[in-house]
């Protein structure tokens, strides 16, 4: 039981306390603010360097969130599309394997697109979960690009194109790094202020009830795909563009990070909870915390146990978990206790 | 309700708990002597502790020089876990402080990782290129900023050389041209055919070393057929897949001779060919490597020869390498090639070809 002191504790002092709760109940993006200020001060801390050469952790938080960010689309669905990092390099391959730069970006765009479209179809007309679906996606692609490759890097035809696409254009802002903000501003303002986006949440919250509202579902679910595979398309061009080749073997780390960049960014995986800003904000965590590691020089195995607590922070603090937790815990302790009382009288 | 009020302070605590103790981590993560560089000023240091004692023996300065070392593997990997401590070692001794990468082998980290050097500006930059081709724009920002790079292991391609200083390392394609020579030895003209096991598809290694391989066997022995060839990802477990469905495809009766691109690969195949009660001491079996895994081997007779690859001697040179670039550098390139010696049973005992890794 509470004692009287405590209840009138929790009662005068509860305004702001209950505020900031309700604003980190009521924000999926909230905690990722949290997460980053935390990261970005221990950075600052520990190396400083992470900020001072703020270019580089800004190009490794485009590289990590760019993808992400076309990712967010399906996941606000409550699906899953496993095959953004073999699109990224399929469509790399493809690009680099056409002599023409224009017209090899406008191909890779192409296939990225049609590539949602096939992931689209095997969930909403096959009726295959998306998970399986996007999982054989990613095999079939990566098989691919081998393919088209002939099982080797694919050097693009101008190379000092792709070099001079890789210096900054803008103050120390690479071409990656304008694209990568012009497609958060764009994704932000197409799942806030358009219908269409609007509606991903409610398809990814209450399927059913998307279907009773009249909201397209199928159409939607189709749209989100294409995203993705826009996106994860053209980060293969810009990859590409950027490293001078294709490297059919490209995007090995990229599928998780992009996973674990939404999930920081506290996208609920079952759908209907999460924002553009919060993948933001989570890649922009990942970014920070990797760069910082890099110049500690951290070995990559304590780098991913860093990463996966970060990711149990994410994921745990979210307050439903926490209640949840909590209340496990408060069961385990009573019912022990029950147990043991017949024992301590005897 | 009235325990909402505990409940959240008790969530926020555990959250900060979590928060502290994963930048704890990361600050424990960085080796000791990181900290013992970090409070003589210098804040990215690898180097151990009894290498600073070691280094402090021979008055060489601590971090003398700064270098980045991008590689793309490290303690994640049996060849990376050999490499480093001599690597470490020979960089305390000569007075570098060094910041160690590991791209796991993904071209985009590792370009991402050069944009972080580079920002660094070290005094050098010591390259193992995840995939060859894609190090042209990295090079050029390290030219932009002034800063000298050196390759270790696997070197860049021709047209790239120019841009780097050195080069330290096995002699990749004389590698795949040392197993090849092996085998046309032990093959002695007779007919056979053999298949082939290659490394990760598109890494530049798995690539040298298999023309060396192929265009030495088209040179000196054509007696030698390639019946069927796989990748197996450097891997002994996709190895041995890859070898059972080559027996498969192929037919055990055709075969006569098994070539991996190295050891932990060629015990895989062993492995596959025992699963067919196939003798292996039947066949001739060449690999590259002798390792921990491959020596056995050889000593058994069950593999019938391989090429030494020493990971401390690479690990050693690209470090005085380095700093042969960063004492004196500026002329032309340097290459230093590992010696690519051939271990058969003859030899497989020697101390001179202890395996290593």
């Amino acid at each position: 039981m509470t004692s009287d002191a405590e209840v009138i504790g929790t009662k005068s002092g509860s305004r702001p306390v209950e505020r900031l709760r309700r604003l980190i109940t009521r924000r999926p993006e909230s905690r990722a603010v949290i997460l980053l200020a935390i990261v970005s001060l221990g950075a600052i801390i520990l190396e400083p360097l992470v900020f001072t050469a703020y270019s580089a952790t800004l190009g490794r938080i485009a590289l990590i969130g760019l993808v992400a960010l076309g990712l967010t689309a399906v996941i606000l669905m409550g699906e899953l599309d496993l095959s953004v990092a073999s699109t990224l390099a399929v469509s790399g391959v493809v690009m680099a394997s056409i002599d023409s730069l224009p017209g090899g970006i406008l191909v890779a765009l192409i296939v990225g697109v049609c590539i949602g479209v096939a992931n689209a179809f095997f969930v909403v007309v096959v009726g295959i979960n998306s998970f399986i679906a996007t999982l054989g996606m990613l095999f079939f692609l990566r098989g691919l690009a081998f393919v088209i490759s002939d099982e080797q890097p694919v050097r693009i035809a101008n190379i000092d194109a792709g070099i001079a696409f890789g210096k900054p254009l803008i103050g120390d802002f690479t071409p990656r790094m304008l694209i990568f903000l012009a497609v958060f501003v764009v994704m932000h303002v197409f799942t806030t202020r358009v219908r269409v986006g609007r509606e991903f949440y409610a398809v990814g919250g209450n399927r059913t009830a998307a279907y009773d509202a009249g909201i397209p579902v199928r159409r939607r679910i189709f749209t989100g795909f294409m995203i993705s595979g826009f996106v994860a398309a053209g980060a293969g061009a810009i990859n590409t563009l950027e490293r001078t080749a294709a490297d059919p073997t490209s995007g090995s780390t990229v599928l998780l990070s992009s996973f674990a960049a939404a999930i920081i960014g506290g996208i609920l995986l079952t759908g209907g909870r999460g924002s553009v800003l919060g993948t933001l904000l989570g890649a922009a965590s990942l970014g920070i915390l990797q760069v910082g590691l890099t110049h500690s020089a951290v070995q990559v195995d304590v780098q991913n146990i860093v990463i996966g607590a970060v990711l149990f922070v994410a994921v745990i603090s979210d307050p439903a978990s926490v209640r949840a937790v909590f209340e496990r815990v408060r069961i385990a302790v009573r019912s022990r206790r029950h147990q043991q009382t017949p024992v301590t009288s005897a | 309700m009235k325990l909402e009020q505990p409940r959240m302070q008790r969530f926020k605590l555990g959250m900060i708990l979590l928060m502290v103790g994963s930048l704890i981590l990361a600050a424990c993560g960085s080796d000791d002597a990181e900290s013992d560089a970090s409070d003589s000023g210098d804040e990215s240091s690898s180097s151990s502790e009894g290498d600073d004692e070691a280094m402090e023996d021979d008055g060489a300065m601590e971090g003398e020089y700064n270098v980045f070392a991008l590689l793309p593997q490290g303690t994640d990997q049996p060849y990376g876990t050999t490499y480093l401590p001599p690597m470490e070692a020979k960089a305390a001794e000569l007075g570098i402080s060094l910041t160690i990468t590991n791209s796991q082998y993904d071209a985009d980290k590792q370009a991402s990782e050069c944009e972080t050097a580079v920002a660094a500006e070290p005094d050098l930059i010591i390259l193992w290129p995840a995939v060859a081709d894609t190090v042209r724009p990295c090079l050029e920002a390290a030219k932009d900023a002034g800063i000298p790079v050196t390759v270790t292991n696997s070197d860049v391609k021709a047209e790239d050389a120019d841009l780097t200083a050195a080069y330290s390392g096995p002699d990749t394609y004389g590698q795949g041209v040392a197993s090849a020579e092996l085998m046309c030895e032990l093959t002695g003209g007779e007919e056979t055919g053999i298949i082939m096991i290659n490394g990760l598809t598109g890494n530049t290694t798995a690539i040298d070393r298999e023309a060396g391989f192929e265009d030495t066997i088209n040179e000196q022995c054509p007696n030698v057929e390639i019946l069927a060839r796989q990748p197996g990802n450097w891997n002994k477990d996709e190895s041995q897949i890859a070898a059972s469905e080559m027996i498969t495809a192929v037919g055990a009766e055709n075969i006569q001779g098994v070539y991996a691109a190295d050891d932990t690969m060629v015990a895989g195949a062993i492995d596959a060919l025992k699963a067919r009660d196939l003798d292996p001491a039947d066949l001739v079996i060449t690999s590259i490597g002798n390792t921990f895994l491959g020596n056995p081997l050889v000593v058994s007779g069950e593999l019938d020869g391989t090429v030494f690859q020493s990971s401390s001697w690479d690990g050693e040179h690209a470090i005085t390498v380095a700093h042969e670039v960063l004492t004196g550098g500026g002329g032309e390139r340097i290459v230093e090639f590992m010696p690519s010696v051939k271990v058969t049973a003859d030899n497989a005992d020697s101390p001179e070809v202890a395996p290593e890794w």
